[in-house]
């Protein structure tokens, strides 16, 4: 199948601040892919030039089309949270369900209802009535009944809880993804994010540093529990980072012999925000 | 997907407030005034009677009696076709909310971020833009139209049973009169010219209302006139005959075009017709109103309405909202 979106040195100027930084980047579909970088790394606006909310240089294809040109066919295909809370404030949660079925071919209104009958939300309620929380829920509740081919969600869950935060999730993967269907996700939340993906981008002003699958982290990266007594020796191996934890040191290395290794100490695949802390040091010293 | 009804249902359901209820209020406030003066007048003027001409009092009853049968009916057929003019407050009303409702339509929703909602379902600029513009120039005039004439309904059957119930019944005369009925086709006959008519005020309007960063009224209105000011002081300073007249002319036609019947002015009655002879006066209005179409005036409007619409459209479309 072809690629649900192809970058080539992709690049976007805000005067004379470079907010990405040609950018090569291919994505295939039946991926959850998470976009991790902190803020002002240049992920929101990859993701707006993806969707056609704003002009760019470079090459983009979105599900095949150019988002500048071709952005109406886009749009049958592509769904998207963008920002937080964005629901206008004035709409009732009955007229927001009745527009979408009228004007989305994909969406499924009696799916929506199931997602909020779990929650507190009622009918008649108006979105300036709710809280941040729960306009969130109202839009993931609409996103998640428009059977899209990609879905792109920049910081959906900010503002929920930790119980609706999993939820989420949990009902991303089970009842939305499936084969055909791609995801792409920010997040700040990395570790809630974690067992769901299978491929991880790193941005860091405006470039990508890392992009890679859940597999390949697995194999490539490996973090070592080491005593005071190995440490030099460790240290030797060229690490990628270290903290210290209870006295050890927790070791990080990139495409490192794991059987060499494991006999400095305890192995272990690190984190995926463990991995994003040492790969993004610096970045706002 | 019939996408531009609910485009039109979306606007209403937000604009609800300006393009219904306050054209209601207003339709109230005069029914209840109006209302309220005639019972006043009638009981005043059966308890103490009337001053009419010379010094000798005479009960309303009395006077509207005495009122000859010919004068009887040239006023009930004046009051079948005038009767609409009880609503002029109501479509002026009307044109207030369209003016800001004009102003806002593509400010407010980048404003608020919620076009980062609607941007995310599948509809082209080109609908959002076509459906605010539907509102302002079709929905909106429709539904004030409605409630000018159940207003002017209301005070005109109020007026005519308080004069039957005191001796003057025009019943017959007002509801037998064609005009009566044939006034309201003719209101409704004036959207057409409206749309056209209003164009280019709602176009430049939508226009400002998709480019401002921030205050669309100051630079709506504001630009204009202090351009105005400045070819004035210009004109002043180096004696160059600047017309300031059409100037001002013009900003009038770009920025007011959006009230009903600001046409009237523009419209020609040199066809040797009298208006005030005319018995339908109404008519006369409209016969020369369509007759805008020929003027130059209208079509150039029209066109720059539509420029200007297609340049939010692509406002909207192409801006960065990073």
């Amino acid at each position: 199948m072809s690629s649900v979106l192809t970058a080539t040195a992709l690049s976007k100027q805000y005067g004379k601040f470079t907010a990405v930084d040609r950018i090569n980047l291919n994505i295939e579909p039946g991926k959850i892919v998470g976009l991790i970088g902190p803020n002002g790394s240049g992920k929101t606006t990859t993701l707006k030039a993806a969707l056609g909310l704003i002009p760019f240089e470079g090459e983009l294809k979105v599900m095949g089309f150019d988002p500048r040109t071709q952005r109406d066919d886009l749009m049958k295909e592509v769904c998207f949270i963008a920002d937080v809370a964005v629901l206008p404030r004035w709409i009732r949660v009955s007229e927001v369900l009745d527009f979408v079925a009228g004007t989305h071919p994909k969406f499924n209104r009696s799916k929506a209802m199931t997602y909020l009958d779990k929650t507190k939300l009622k009918p008649s309620m108006k979105v300036k009535e709710m809280s941040k929380g729960m306009i969130v829920q109202l839009h993931l509740a609409i996103v998640m009944s428009i059977d899209a081919k990609l879905l792109v969600l920049d910081e959906p869950t900010l503002g929920l809880d930790i119980l609706y935060r999993k939820q989420f999730y949990q009902n991303l993967l089970e009842e939305y993804f499936d084969e055909n269907k791609t995801i792409i996700v920010t997040t700040h939340q990395v570790e809630e994010i974690e067992h769901i993906l299978t491929d991880l981008i790193f941005i860091r002003e405006g470039k990508i540093t890392l992009n890679t699958t859940m597999d390949e982290i697995s194999e490539r990266f490996t973090e070592v529990l080491v005593g005071s007594e190995h440490y030099e020796a460790a240290k030797a191996l060229n690490p990628i980072d270290e903290r210290s934890v209870f006295g050890k040191t927790v070791f990080l290395y990139d495409s490192v012999d794991r059987s060499s290794i494991s006999q400095l100490g305890d192995i272990k695949t690190p984190g995926i925000a463990d991995l994003f802390v040492a790969t993004m040091k610096g970045t706002y010293a | 997907m019939n996408t531009m009804k609910w485009l039109l249902k979306r606007e209403y359901w937000e604009h609800k407030g300006g393009f219904l209820w306050a054209p209601v209020v207003v339709a109230t406030l005069i029914a209840v005034l109006s209302i309220g003066s005639m019972l006043y007048g009638v009981t005043a003027g059966n308890e103490n009677g009337f001053r009419i001409g010379g010094d000798h009092n005479m009960s309303l009853n009395a006077a509207l009696s005495s009122i000859s049968e010919a004068d009887k009916a040239e006023f009930a057929a004046k009051l079948a076709v005038g009767y609409p003019a009880f609503a002029m407050p109501v479509l002026m009303t009307f044109g207030f909310v369209a003016f800001f409702y004009c102003l806002g339509n593509l400010f407010d929703e980048r404003k608020d971020r919620s076009i980062l909602f609607w941007k995310s379902l599948p509809i082209s600029d080109r609908e959002s833009v076509v459906s605010k513009a539907l509102m302002a120039l079709v929905a909106g005039p429709i539904i004030a139209t409605a409630i000018a004439f159940a207003l002017s309904l209301i005070v005109m059957l109020t007026l005519m049973t308080l004069a039957a119930l005191n001796g003057l019944n025009m019943f017959g005369a007002v509801l037998s009169n064609s005009d009566f009925y044939l006034v309201f086709v003719q209101l409704l006959s004036f959207i057409p010219i409206y749309i056209l008519w209003a164009l280019p005020t709602v176009g430049y309007l939508m226009f400002v209302s998709a480019w401002a960063k921030s205050k669309p009224f100051l630079w709506a209105v504001g630009v204009p006139v202090i351009g105005g000011v400045v070819l004035g002081w210009i004109s002043m300073l180096t004696g160059a005959g600047i017309e300031l007249d059409k100037y001002w002319q013009l900003v009038g036609r770009g920025l007011l075009s959006v009230f009903p019947g600001s046409w009237i002015p523009s419209v020609s009655f040199d066809n040797g017709v009298n208006v005030d002879d005319s018995h339908n006066m109404l008519s006369t209005v409209m016969s020369n109103t369509y007759g805008l179409l020929g003027t130059i005036n209208l079509w150039i409007g029209v066109a720059v309405g539509l420029a200007f619409l297609a340049a939010a459209t692509r406002m909207r479309r192409y801006r960065d909202e990073g």
